[in-house]
């Protein structure tokens, strides 16, 4: 009954460093389920944020196969890649990346814009957006009125608010202090009981643990 | 989208002030720089649009040419018009023969004007398409009336009605009023053109205009044709090129080529050289448009240069957009869109600046523009401006910042390559290339009016007016009024001449001495002169004398110029005879008495022409040259001489000119083109230090940790500053060695239309330089040392 959401085939990405080839991963193999929730686990420079970008198709694998939705991304024109992954996938980042320009109802509004939604709907959806992280008070703040937590929180209710299949979140408690990072996880759980297929990396283990499935990187391999 | 994306817009100008001050500041004096040429080259290409059948009308002009020299001029003889009537009049709907402008005294009871006008042919009024007021349409018509602007009439009558009433002209004829017409607006041919009487009255009114009818060799008039619509100019001019050639045979030897000139050509194009039309004023209009554009151009770079030097601040935006689902070319759209804000709002302040300053603009380029708030076409332009100007200054940015990797970014690895920054000092180096370039060309522009100014004029031109006398009531009077001038102390002497000292009026042929080659074409410029020629104007004789009262046969005495001399290739002048070349019925040979200096008459930048100064023995004279006491106030002075003028013809307007402010007047154009140039390098050095001080204060910015570290280390204050100055303290030097031979070069060809030029010098080059090596260290080292003076722990901290 469950679909297959992600599926990598033998999937590899290798970069020219000088003359040298270097692997950042090599040969990954596994499906994401539609539902899942998914820890990416291993030491820095192990390739987790090289994998999460490559699903997040930011960046592309070298080799192998990538199928989305039962689509071949791999074979995919850039057009259509991003026509997919703006209507399929949310990113959150470490380093929330809000633009700074932008109060947290235009950060939240943007992407509903890349997707061409309607002036009225949008103001509907920023609206339960902001409702369910309870941020309505600050919704006219600037991203560096906010703290670190509360930025996050404005983060991933940008990166939901596209409705995605997928969030991929880039560690990203890193930057939190505990007690952020448990509210933080906590809505991942939360999320992905309402349906949302996550993938995070993370270092943590008890951040790990809030996933129903933790795959393990060392140097461009699953072990 | 549009709305989200101003918004950004708007927040990054408000945040980033000294950056938006810089941009729009540049953008809005580039703009308002060019929205003044493009004014101003619109007024130039629009002159004579007042006239509707501007692309019908010509004038006829000849080139004659004198020893392989070929001479252009509009002057032709009276005899062409009856040609023309006879046998090629289906080419044309006007034939109109004119005077040259001539000023007059009019007269109605005891008010006196002195006004300009010309004396015009019937067709006139329709070709002109003259704007009647009140009167016949036809006011030409009568022989004994006049036509009056609508200025004139009101000077002359206030508010009475012109029509009908009787004006005295040159205090002998008398003219009635038949119709009054529109003032021709400036811009335009015969703006000044105040009265027209008809030509069939001012034929009559002289002796030698008589005797003009049959003289194909008396080129003294003007001749304007309105062609018809089934035909060109190029035809007509083909079909009646020759026609004075083949009409008299004495002519025949000078190979007089006639032809039209557009009316579109008289005031952009009227320049001949060697009988090819050459340009003339259009010359400016190109150069200053080609400046406008680049004005335009540096205050662009100064937006890519500020812009992409910004690039990695703007660049975590970029990487969360495109993460969020921005496609690159929705991020182009939004970098163009901001630019288009930043050029949409500087075109604002660019307007501000043009109403603020048109006036002065105006008087610095003596033209009367207005602003053209409701000239849709005006809009449409600035419209189209803006946009263009956004792309040029917005679209490599907007290429650039768009074509980041959002990993590379967002992971923060991002940094700009060892190359970036290589496009960012070409374009300072373009900025500043034009910039020296300017500075080079109007210091050479200001040298050669300078050193035109410090040529000797031949004459003490100081201290001496002119006061017109061209009508017969003076006729006589010219020892009289010098005795009586010199008695009132106003003056020391007093000369009567037959042109202006200022303009050669008069060029004559048909001599022969001994000793000229046997197909010698001589050209000579002719000015009658009286007693005291010499003593009046202060002129050196370096060979005889000057006229005599003591010797009676003076008579028939003339002076040579030196120019002369060499020319007619005499040796030993002085007693020697210069005789009339036709036989029959000769004039009486002129003995050369004396030798003088040259005098410049025609242009300070030509040489001076060979001029024969012939004693007047029949008093035509059009001006009296009074040389004013010294000892007394100008003032003093004129008042004197307006006593003795006004006791002697009461009924006559006192009216003169300065001989030095004629002169000067010839300097009028090139000296308006320095002052324009002027204002324009200004703006250019502007430009270009604004982008200079942005990028220096980015670099200082960029490099805080790195001077904090430096510090750290134990670099002192000097040697940051070098290490910051010296960068751009470089790419000016390029920008110099650019500059200078390309100035050079064209600065050269812009010399060789003078024969009386200077050189480009090396002080010319070494101002230029040091200016702009100054300049620049002012503005790097104001943000070098502020970085470098600046707290290294505090640097260290930001990381």
């Amino acid at each position: 009954m469950q679909n297959i959401l992600v599926s990598l085939n033998e999937a590899t990405r290798t970069v020219n460093s000088g003359s040298n080839k270097v692997t950042l991963l090599d040969n990954i193999n596994f499906n994401v389920e539609e539902g899942e929730f998914i820890s990416l686990m291993g030491p820095s420079g192990s390739g987790k944020s090289t994998l999460l970008n490559c699903i997040g198709m930011l960046d592309n694998f070298t080799g192998g196969g990538y199928t989305f939705l039962g689509e071949p991304v791999h074979s995919m024109k850039e057009k259509n890649r991003s026509k997919l992954y703006k209507e399929y996938i949310g990113f959150v980042f470490q380093a929330y990346h809000l633009i700074d320009e932008l109060t947290v109802y235009e950060n939240i509004e943007t992407p509903l814009l890349y997707k061409n939604v309607k002036s009225s709907e949008r103001k509907a959806m920023v609206a339960d957006m902001l409702d369910r992280f309870n941020i309505v008070g600050k919704k006219d703040l600037f991203p560096i009125q906010l703290s670190g937590g509360q930025q996050q929180l404005v983060g991933i209710a940008r990166a939901l608010i596209g409705q995605p299949k997928l969030i991929l979140a880039d560690e990203p408690t890193g930057n939190l202090n505990s007690k952020q990072s448990e509210e933080i996880m906590e809505l991942f759980a939360q999320l992905n009981k309402e349906g949302v297929t996550i993938i995070q990396a993370t270092h943590s283990e008890s951040n790990a643990a809030y996933g129903s499935r933790i795959i393990n990187l060392l140097d461009g391999k699953i072990v | 989208m549009l709305k989200n994306y101003f918004k950004i817009a708007f927040r990054n100008l408000i945040k980033n002030k000294v950056y938006s001050f810089i941009n729009i500041s540049g953008l809005a004096v580039g703009m308002a720089a060019t929205i003044m040429i493009g004014l101003w080259v619109t007024d130039e290409l629009n002159f004579n649009n007042h006239f509707k059948d501007k692309g019908s009308i010509a004038q006829v002009f000849q080139s004659q040419t004198m020893n392989a020299n070929v001479n252009t001029s509009p002057a032709v003889p009276r005899p062409l018009e009856f040609a023309l009537r006879q046998d090629h009049t289906d080419n044309f709907k006007h034939i109109v023969m004119s005077s040259w402008e001539q000023p007059r005294y009019l007269k109605f009871g005891e008010t006196n004007i002195y006004i300009t006008g010309n004396a015009m042919q019937e067709g006139a009024t329709a070709m002109l398409d003259l704007d009647i007021i009140s009167g016949v349409k036809d006011g030409l018509k009568e022989k004994n009336s006049i036509m009056l602007s609508e200025s004139a009439a009101k000077s002359l009558f206030g508010n009475e009605t012109a029509l009908g009433k009787i004006v005295k002209v040159n205090n002998e004829d008398d003219l009635i009023v038949s119709s009054v017409y529109k003032d021709i607006p400036t811009n335009n041919s015969f703006s000044d053109m105040e009265y027209i009487i008809p030509w069939k009255h001012y034929v009559t009114t002289q002796p030698w205009l008589e005797l003009s009818k049959d003289a194909w060799g008396n080129n003294s008039f003007q001749l304007f044709v309105q062609i018809n619509e089934n035909t060109t100019m190029d035809v007509v001019t083909s079909k009646i090129s020759d026609v004075k050639k083949n009409a008299s045979s004495e002519t025949a030897q000078f190979n007089p080529q006639l032809f039209l000139l557009p009316m579109k050509d008289w005031y952009l194009r009227s320049e001949f050289e060697n009988g090819v039309q050459s340009g003339g004023r259009i010359e400016n209009v190109w150069l200053f448009g080609i400046i406008g554009l680049f004005i335009l151009l540096l205050a662009c770079i100064n937006f890519v240069n500020l812009s992409t030097a910004r690039s990695e601040k703007r660049a975590t935006e970029v990487g969360i957009r495109k993460s969020i689902g921005s496609q690159r070319s929705q991020l182009i759209f939004q970098f163009l869109s901001e630019s288009f804000l930043i050029v949409f709002l500087s075109f604002i302040v660019a307007l501000g600046l043009v109403l603020l300053f048109l006036n002065g603009f105006n008087n610095l380029a003596s033209k009367a523009i207005v602003f053209p708030w409701e000239n849709l076409q005006f809009w449409l332009i600035s419209l189209a401006f803006v946009i263009i100007t956004a792309f040029l200054a917005g679209s490599y940015p907007a290429i650039y910042l768009s074509s980041f990797n959002p990993v590379a970014v967002l992971k923060g690895t991002f940094k700009s390559g060892r190359y970036s920054s290589l496009p960012r000092k070409i374009l300072v180096v373009a900025q500043f290339t034009v910039s020296v370039a300017l500075i080079i060309g109007t210091l050479v522009v200001m040298n050669q009016i300078q050193f035109s100014k410090d040529r000797p004029v031949g004459y003490d031109k100081e201290g001496l007016i002119q006061i017109p006398v061209m009508s017969n009531e003076f006729i006589g009077k010219k020892d009289v009024m010098r005795n009586q001038f010199i008695a009132s102390g106003g003056a020391l002497e007093m000369t009567g001449t037959s042109g202006p000292m200022t303009n050669v009026w008069s060029n004559r042929s048909g001599y022969t001495w001994d000793g000229k080659p046997a197909d010698f074409q001589e050209d000579l410029a002719y000015t009658s002169v009286s007693y005291e020629f010499v003593e009046t104007l202060g002129l050196k004789v370096t060979a005889g004398r000057g006229f005599s009262r003591e010797f009676a046969s003076d008579s028939n005495a003339v002076l040579l110029n030196e120019t002369a001399v060499k020319y007619m290739g005499l040796i030993d002048p002085i007693g020697k005879f210069i005789r009339d070349s036709d036989t029959e019925d000769p004039s009486p040979p002129l003995k050369i008495v004396g030798v003088v200096e040259d005098m410049i008459i025609q242009s300070p930048y030509s040489p001076v022409k060979q001029a024969m100064y012939v004693f007047d023995s029949e008093d035509n004279t059009a001006f009296y040259n009074v040389r004013l006491n010294p000892e007394k106030s100008t003032s003093e002075n004129l008042a004197l001489i307006e006593g003795v003028f006004k006791k002697n013809f009461p009924n006559t307007p006192f009216d003169y000119q300065f001989v030095d402010e004629e002169y000067g007047a010839k300097f009028e154009s090139e000296e308006r083109v320095a002052s324009l140039a002027r204002v324009f390098t200004v703006l250019a050095i502007f430009i270009s230090c604004l982008g200079l001080f942005g990028l220096a204060s980015f670099v200082a910015e960029q490099r805080t940790k790195e001077i904090g570290v430096r510090k750290v280390l134990g670099a002192s204050i000097s040697q940051l500053w070098l290490l910051l100055s010296k960068d751009f303290i470089t790419l000016v030097v390029i920008a110099l060695l650019i500059a200078s031979p390309l100035a050079y070069y064209i600065m050269g060809q812009w010399l060789q239309k003078f024969s009386y030029r200077t050189t480009v010098s090396w002080d010319v080059f070494a101002i230029a330089c040091f200016g702009a090596l100054i300049i620049t260290l002012i503005i790097v080292s104001f943000q070098a040392i502020k970085a470098a003076t600046s707290n290294p722990v505090k640097a260290l901290r930001t990381e």
